[in-house]
């Protein structure tokens, strides 16, 4: 699944870190979310909406079917 | 309660009891090869080392708590390629255990459990190496 974590995180000039602090999960989460290896479960999708006041589908775009 | 919860899944906590639960091993390994000893007192120190290793596995479990969602699904991944793997060695040890007489000081059941852990630690290294 594609995400806008990254472009969101950088537009709040927020380390991986601090995004991690802040959600409560480590630092590799934060980068495996970026990097698209790793989709979050949907109450961390909820919690990453939340902290950054927008909606699911706003941060998170499923990948187009062939 | 929360405070037992934090000593137990302290990093400190993990790494004592692991060390005392080796150290008792040894220890009762060390006792036990000496036959003079009654079988009651033998049987006794054969049976110290599960102290530790309840400590140890508390911690274990009180340390998975605190995890966050993908650091779990690594542990998970790496005992699911940990398990199986163990099981093959045991049936491969099994099979060809019915064509060659093995000696039980070089290849026995005993061995395989130290294994498990090895696995694990590979499973752990590939399944980082998946989400970095």
């Amino acid at each position: 699944m594609k995400n806008r974590l990254k472009v969101l995180r950088a537009e709040r000039d927020w380390s991986q870190a601090e995004l991690a602090d802040r959600l409560n999960v480590s630092r590799q989460t934060i980068n495996a979310i970026e990097t698209e290896k790793y989709d979050p479960s949907l109450p961390l999708a909820f919690q990453i909406a939340e902290l950054f006041e927008k909606r699911i589908e706003e941060i998170f775009l499923p990948e187009k079917r062939k | 309660m929360n405070t037992i919860f934090q000593i137990l899944s302290s990093k400190w906590m993990g790494i004592i009891s692991a060390s005392t639960w080796i150290l008792t091993y040894f220890f009762a390994r060390g006792i036990l090869e000496n036959d003079q000893l009654s079988e009651g007192l033998r049987l006794v120190v054969a049976l110290i080392p599960i102290i530790p290793f309840a400590l140890f596995l508390m911690s274990v479990l009180a340390g998975i708590r605190e995890l966050d969602e993908l650091q779990r699904r690594v542990h998970l991944e790496a005992l699911a390629i940990a398990f199986p793997l163990t099981m093959l060695l045991l049936m491969l040890l099994g099979l060809v255990e019915l064509v060659i007489p093995l000696s039980p000081d070089d290849w026995s059941y005993r061995h395989v459990w130290q294994f498990l852990p090895i696995f694990y630690f590979l499973g752990l290294a590939y399944t980082w190496r998946r989400y970095q």
